[in-house]
């Protein structure tokens, strides 16, 4: 029964969020709604007892991407680039211009086609509320990390390190001499 | 008795609907209550009895941006800590301990040079003062 | 197993026998039901002592400041003054409530109720005691940490929306101070997660018993450092002096709410005093023992839980209590030694605390300080 109004109501604050981020013209609501967006991904992770991926969505797209997005739009000035000046018939700037649309159309159609096999069957292929009893998936995620997959662990910290002195190097002042 | 895992998430439900509907309650009973009588100088924001000049919406310093990126970073590096030392003492338990806290010390050992790095740089500072560094060095040429 | 309040009561016997009573009765099975219901009553009432918490804590503060500069204080209303709370309410709700003309309206709006649902979300997993706590997630300190990064959005978009200068200044700085405190708080609660080997409260707090010496803060010297770093970074990340940077009245006039009147206004204060009993819970629940009750009194009969929400309260009182103090002792610190203190103190102090404890935890086998000690003397008695 949670199972399904939990899907629902994460679902919803999808949709709704997605379609207001892109019909709004104000960039810093487009990243309110982003962030409803990301937090309703969340609770589809936990639909699937994921709590731990759940739990890092929250953590580092809540906490800390959507803050760096906002501060990123306040580098920019802020309320000059309110709106954008390419918007389709001047109603969507998310839209873009006649060819990103339309590339964002054949993207959509191909989209489409190739996940409506997953569609197709999504009435058998639910077991309604038959879900066990999961355990938490902290443990085992620790143990593959620390075993199968510890190359993939260490790399991602030289890939964090890349991203930071990248960060360090790009936000550096250009210097007089 | 949770019928399954997932009912232990109710409460979170529970408590954020709470929180928007304490808010939302409280600002109808104020709009029901408060008197409303907005004037120009009453709406105009506050900036010491001036009148304000301009929009305060301008660009701001990159270091925010900065302070961001690194936040970033290190938000990453906990949550892939987190399901690591969650295990460590069972596998210290095990007798593998030696092998998880090498791997563990090459994992934070690279980050820490990352940040020792840009310590070192001086990104860390908050007032990085180029233009002071320059005046010294044009005060050395001088000199 | 994850644990919650409802599965605490149903194993009591007389609940069982109503559930099977109303099964019977109405004809479907009530469980689904009945969890809401319990969830729902259990989390208003939580909700409502919080914010009546949150209200004292505005009170204690007044007092307690008043203490320390040899004044009175509030001591009109009520006996001694405690119902000044309830007025300041009631006169918040019948202020004018002034937008500024160029704010931006809707994030004017929702940046009072971002503050409030991050921090009321945590009380999710805050561990009243073993059977009243709300649930007992198995990720519960990364959720905290995770969903409590949502009052520093509602800072920022709150001195955002305002389009005044205070605000700006204010929300900006606040934005990046908790994102920076967030660091050392984090690394510190990974170690102490090292060192129960797991990350839900309740596993951490059944590490630990009544009496000092088997809490977590004296588990290893690195533990001890822990503890400080952490409790310094929370300061922060709450927007406690001396890191009051964000609404620093002699700089800023008044931070990030300067435009905010009324009872948006209420929510910003309200969600930061809930915010302060929220972190100093959990820093008794990670590094004092939480609810454990000294000599195991109690149990889990109702009288238990009661010793037990006891034990939790008046250790995270105790620890508001110094969070106030603090507040009025210490002067406030500037920008750039905000940030210092945060990336070249805190930081790879945490660091370098992780990594001892892990150290630790290999060399001794997760044996606390006081074990090494025992067993060493008791074998030096030529015990066993």
């Amino acid at each position: 029964m949670f199972l399904n109004t939990l899907f629902f109501l994460s679902t919803f604050l999808i949709f709704l969020s997605s379609i207001s981020l892109v019909t709004t013209k104000n960039i810093m609501h487009s990243c309110i709604f982003l962030l409803g967006s990301l937090i309703g991904v969340a609770g589809l992770y936990v639909t699937l007892g994921a709590d731990f991926v759940a739990a890092t969505q929250i953590m580092v797209y809540v906490g800390g991407i959507v803050i760096l997005m906002l501060f990123a739009v306040m580098l920019t000035g802020g309320k000059d680039f309110v709106s954008r000046a390419q918007a389709l018939m001047g109603l969507i700037p998310a839209m873009g211009n006649k060819f990103s649309t339309f590339v964002g159309i054949l993207t959509a159609a191909v989209l489409v086609i190739s996940t409506s096999k997953l569609f197709i069957n999504l009435r058998s292929a639910i077991p309604q509320n038959k879900m066990a009893a999961t355990e938490s998936t902290v443990n085992k995620i620790g143990k593959l990390l620390v075993t199968n997959h510890v190359l993939a662990f260490e790399l991602s910290s030289v890939l964090l390190l890349g991203a930071l002195i990248g960060a360090a190097i790009i936000a550096r002042p250009k210097k007089i001499f | 008795m949770p019928s399954n895992n997932i009912d232990v998430f109710m409460p979170i439900i529970i408590l954020m609907f709470l929180g928007v509907a304490i808010c939302l309650l409280a600002f109808l009973a104020s709009r029901i209550l408060r008197p409303s009588n907005p004037t120009i100088k009453k709406e105009t924001p506050y900036e010491c009895g001036e009148e304000p000049m301009g929009s305060a919406w301008s660009q701001f310093n990159i270091r925010f941006y900065v302070v961001g990126l690194i936040f970033i970073i290190f938000d990453v590096e906990s949550a892939l800590m987190f399901p690591v030392v969650s295990i460590f003492r069972e596998m210290v338990d095990q007798g593998n301990g030696g092998l998880i806290l090498f791997e563990v010390l090459i994992f934070m050992f690279i980050l820490v040079a990352g940040i020792a790095y840009c310590w070192r740089k001086g990104d860390l500072d908050w007032v990085k003062s180029f233009n002071v560094q320059n005046n010294n060095k044009l005060n050395k040429i001088k000199e | 197993m994850n644990s919650t309040v409802v599965s605490y009561l149903t194993g009591f016997e007389p609940v069982k026998q109503f559930i099977a009573f109303l099964t019977k009765s109405l004809g479907f099975d009530v469980t689904a039901l009945l969890t809401f219901v319990i969830f729902f009553l259990v989390a208003f009432v939580i909700v409502n002592i919080m914010a009546a918490i949150g209200g004292l804590g505005t009170y204690a503060e007044r007092k307690i400041s008043a203490d320390m500069q040899l004044r009175i204080g509030p001591n009109r209303v009520g006996p001694y003054g405690l119902l000044q709370f309830l007025a300041d309410g009631v006169k918040m709700i019948m202020k004018e409530d002034i937008t500024p003309r160029d704010a931006d309206k809707f994030l004017f709006f929702i940046s009072p109720i971002f503050c409030m649902v991050g921090v009321f979300s945590t009380l999710a997993v805050l561990p009243f005691s073993s059977g009243f706590t709300l649930t007992q997630l198995d990720v519960g300190t990364f959720y905290l940490i995770a969903i409590s990064s949502l009052v520093g959005l509602g800072v920022f978009l709150g001195g955002y929306a305002s389009n005044s200068k205070w605000s700006m200044l204010g929300g900006m700085r606040g934005a990046s101070q908790i994102i920076s405190y967030e660091i050392p708080v984090t690394i510190s609660v990974l170690g102490i997660c090292l060192l129960a080997g797991s990350l839900g409260f309740n596993k951490i707090i059944a590490q630990q018993a009544g009496l000092p010496h088997t809490w977590f803060i004296f588990h290893n010297p690195f533990a001890f450092i822990a503890f400080f770093v952490f409790f310094t970074g929370a300061l922060a990340e709450t927007n406690r002096a001396p890191f009051d940077l964000p609404e620093a009245e002699s700089e800023l006039v008044s931070g990030y709410h300067t435009e905010y009147t009324g009872m948006k206004f209420g929510f910003f204060a309200l969600a930061e005093y809930v915010e302060v009993f929220v972190v100093c819970g959990v820093a008794s629940a990670l590094f004092l023992g939480g609810y454990n009750v000294p000599f195991n009194l109690g149990g889990d009969g109702l009288v238990g839980q009661l010793l037990q929400i006891g034990a939790f309260v008046s250790k995270t009182l105790a620890l508001y209590y110094v969070v106030i103090w603090i507040r009025w002792t210490l002067p406030r610190l500037r920008v750039d030694q905000l940030m210092t203190v945060c990336w070249k103190y805190l930081t790879p102090m945490a660091i370098f605390n992780l990594v001892g404890m892990a150290f630790w935890v290999y060399w001794f086998n997760g044996k606390s300080i006081f074990d090494l000690i025992f067993a060493a003397g008791s074998h030096a008695a030529g015990g066993h």
